[in-house]
């Protein structure tokens, strides 16, 4: 049963559960409960997808007396898991070192040819182009904005920006991208790893506006988006992720507590992780004693 | 590595110059000069080139290639979306449609407010 039951569950979270999400918009209104849950499928539908390929190896090869076609069914279901557990470690190695090594060598470039301001981590570049965005790593993290963009923002617009790149460093939403993108890797034929890694760029993105919001600098934060987005157009332009700027906007006028969907997603995401635990991992461990 | 492109593009400089350009303003030994220089020539920052047994130095490119080049590299990154992101944009790509879905969308929010 457990194996039967654990690949079901990682099928529905890997597919199904996903597609669902990504349609009610109305969950980005809570950005940080829908991230929590996101997470949590996602890394449930991995354990799901490892638990059912070992539960399966045990289920035929420690019986009393296993025949040989039991030996190859566990044998496959061995190389199966051992093929995503191995495809998943090497694309987070993969995707880890190439992040790191492209932000260290950004990092010494900027430290180069900005100029430094005089609040903590800062720098600024000259070009005309508006562009602002943080550096995030160990060895110190940067927000970047060029000459082009502090020439088009009002002071209080800054002030936005600069709270809502801070906010995307402080609470690390780098790690959390990683990891996704790690996932789509891993999985690029997945629709749903692409479509995670989307949604959860926007969410992300949400979280850091409300960090400005918080400050009462809605307004002046999506008139900064503007601004910007509209200082960059003749720099060659594609609508990809441009959609999500309107849905961030809309989602500052939004914004207002939502205790009860707060909640209910908080819990979803503690379900999602502890149910299949609970209900078929814990009877499978027992039954192996 | 200002003191480099002070002097100019193709001037060569050797590590007594620039750490006496560099010691007028702050208080820096010759060797750490020097393991400077040779670091930055190591990432191609800047050129190296014998003469007799001193080493000079020049600056690869300006520091407005430099900063071109930089923002090229990262509006590249912005807008790759088949791997993880290095570096996290405030606004991405946009097209003309979207700004105007982001117009209606501050109208909204004006109206609200």
């Amino acid at each position: 049963m457990t194996p039967a039951l654990l690949a079901g569950l990682a099928a529905a979270l890997a597919w199904p559960l996903p597609a669902l999400l990504a349609r009610l918009p109305r969950l980005r209104r809570t950005p940080g409960p829908a991230l929590l849950l996101w997470q949590s499928v996602a890394a449930a539908a991995v354990l799901g997808a490892l638990g059912a390929g070992l539960s399966l190896v045990t289920d035929r090869a420690w019986r009393e007396s296993p025949g040989p076609g039991s030996y190859v069914v566990a044998g496959a279901a061995v190389l199966v898991t051992g093929v995503v557990a191995v495809r998943l470690l090497l694309s987070a190695h993969r995707v880890g070192t190439e992040l790191r090594t492209i932000r260290r060598r950004h990092r010494e470039q900027v430290d180069l040819v900005g100029r430094r301001v005089s609040d903590g981590g800062v720098r600024v570049l000259d070009h005309p182009l508006p562009v602002a965005y943080c550096l995030p790593g160990m060895g110190g993290s940067r927000i970047v904005m060029s000459s082009g963009a502090l020439g088009r923002l009002q002071p209080d617009q800054l002030r936005a920006v600069l709270l809502h790149e801070r906010a995307h460093l402080r609470a690390r939403h780098d790690l959390v991208l990683e990891a996704f993108g790690v996932l789509h890797r891993a999985f690029p034929r997945l629709r749903s790893s692409g479509l995670a890694l989307g949604e959860v760029g926007l969410l992300v993105e949400a979280l850091a506006d409300r960090a400005a919001a918080r400050a009462g600098l809605a307004r002046p934060l999506a008139s900064a988006l503007q601004a910007m987005a509209e200082g960059r157009l003749p720099a060659g332009t594609l609508g990809v992720g441009g959609t999500a700027l309107a849905a961030r906007v809309v989602l500052l006028a939004e914004a207002r507590p939502r205790p009860v969907q707060a909640a209910a997603l908080v819990a979803a995401s503690a379900a999602v992780l502890l149910l299949p635990t609970v209900f078929v991992v814990e009877p499978w461990l027992a039954g192996l004693g | 590595m200002d003191v480099l492109w002070a002097s100019g593009p193709g001037q060569w400089s050797t590590v007594r110059e620039v750490h006496e350009a560099l010691a007028a303003q702050r208080d820096l030994a010759y060797t750490t000069v020097m393991t400077v220089l040779d670091r930055l020539s190591r990432k191609d920052l800047v050129g190296r080139r014998r003469d007799g047994r001193a080493h000079l130095y020049t600056a690869r490119a300006t520091r407005a290639e430099l900063t071109a080049e930089l923002m090229h590299g990262a509006l590249d990154d912005f807008t790759s979306h088949d791997r993880g992101q290095a570096l996290v944009a405030f606004v991405g790509e946009a097209s003309p449609e979207d700004l105007e879905a982001l117009r209606r969308a501050l109208a909204t929010l004006d109206e609200m407010t």
